[in-house]
């Protein structure tokens, strides 16, 4: 078996987890992703051991992708218990040398095998040893970033609501920022734009992690995306949706101009 | 580093009596860990699954709330959830950056399953330290 391979690789949720095979079959349909590996639960686990061999394989093979780096946990999803993993899925961003690499791999081992995870596994009866895949990925630069629902979270209308600010898209996720928010009805007509307040943008380091920006003024309330942004954005939800389905919910980033996504999942939130 | 220091796992009660080999053995399944200042390193009431043994750092220890002490390099915690999978007894908190090694008892398990020289050393182990317990 294989224990690195591209993302488009990545098809056996078993050994890599959900998430990396959800980036697979994004890559395989020609979504526009950063590139990326996938790693089976298997190497992560010898990377935490501080195995050299495991080590030199992983370094090898993430080195195409430059730094620096995003790196997420892959849950390997046994007997339907996406659920043991709830609060132990661990992105880390900006890692930007080997080391910080190994040391990500070694905390995304242990917050699959913390006491909450082992004790919640204990509770719905997983005695099996828990097991954690890794998505590693080049980490953008964006200019801006943020969420999309291909559907209404609120009402259900069918129509992309869109939230967004300046930099990395964690400022939007973690609530930083009030966002720009956007509505876009199927045919790209824009039905909504209202600026929001976007005081600080997150930044990479050059030495690895991020930072807090304070935004300039005269930004702080200017829309972010234009129209014919909004428009990639939508085109994107429509590819999006024949792959996976209706009702995503999907990160995304645009990086040097071009729309990249970074996340695209099941929305959990549609009203009845 | 593969593993943590035999050395430094000597000291530990439960692992007194393994000779250089089988400590050996214990030593390489262990993998550092590092919980930042402020981290919650052990909750009390939670349910426990690993050991851990202090490189560099240090920790206070309460228990009900109250203060119990201090954790510094070489102290160690949770030996005993490598078996019973038992409650945490106390919380530590991480007060400075916090290196360890830990050990869980997945890794642990299957080494006492396979190595019965191991684990009737433990057992022993054990048994002396249910004796003082009954001495009081």
């Amino acid at each position: 078996m294989k224990e690195i391979v591209p993302l488009e690789k990545a098809r056996e949720e078993s050994v890599f987890g959900a998430k990396a095979v959800g980036l697979g079959e994004a890559a395989r349909s020609g979504l526009p992703l950063p590139p990326g590996v996938a790693l089976a639960g298997p190497i992560v686990e010898a990377v935490a051991s501080g195995e050299e061999e495991a080590i030199r394989k992983v370094a090898k093979s993430v080195a195409p992708l430059g730094t620096p780096l995003a790196v997420r946990s892959s849950a390997v999803d046994e007997d339907g218990a996406e659920a043991s993993f709830a609060g132990q899925h661990l992105t880390l961003l900006n890692i930007a040398s080997e080391d910080a690499l190994n040391d990500a791999l070694r905390e995304i081992w242990w917050s699959a095998n913390s006491d909450s995870a082992i004790t919640y596994r204990q509770r719905v009866g997983l005695f099996t040893r828990p097991s954690v895949g890794v998505v590693v990925q080049a980490l953008l630069d964006p200019e801006t970033a943020g969420v999309m629902f291909t559907q209404n979270p609120i009402t259900g209308a069918d129509e992309r609501v869109v939230e967004a600010s300046w930099g990395l898209g964690e400022a939007v996720v973690a609530g930083l920022v009030i966002p720009d928010h956007f509505r876009v009805a199927r045919d790209g007509t824009v039905l909504e734009r209202i600026a929001g307040r976007k005081q600080v943008a997150i930044r990479s380091r050059p030495d690895g992690g991020t930072f807090e920006e304070q935004v300039a003024p005269e930004l702080v309330e200017q829309l972010c995306l234009d129209d014919g942004k909004l428009g990639e954005l939508n085109d994107l939800a429509t590819r999006c949706e024949a792959v996976y389905g209706a009702g995503r919910d999907i990160e995304w980033a645009f990086a040097g101009g071009q729309l990249y996504l970074l996340q695209c999942r099941a929305v959990t939130r549609v009203a009845s | 580093m593969a593993g943590a220091p035999p050395d430094a796992l000597r000291r530990v009660p439960l692992f007194a009596d393994l000779n250089e080999r089988e400590l050996g053995q214990v030593a390489r399944l262990f993998k550092q860990r590092r919980f930042a200042q402020g981290e919650t390193v052990t909750k009390e009431g939670l349910g426990g699954a690993a050991f851990f043994l202090i490189d560099a750092g240090e920790a206070n220890v309460t228990v009900g709330g109250a203060a119990r002490g201090k954790l510094g390099p070489g102290d160690f915690f949770g030996e005993i959830a490598l078996i019973d999978e038992g409650a945490r007894t106390a919380t530590i908190t991480a007060t400075s950056e916090l290196d360890c090694y830990g050990l869980t008892l997945w890794e642990f398990r299957p080494l006492l399953q396979e190595n019965g020289a191991i684990s009737w050393k433990l057992l022993q182990a054990l048994t002396r330290r249910v004796r003082q317990l009954e001495r009081g």
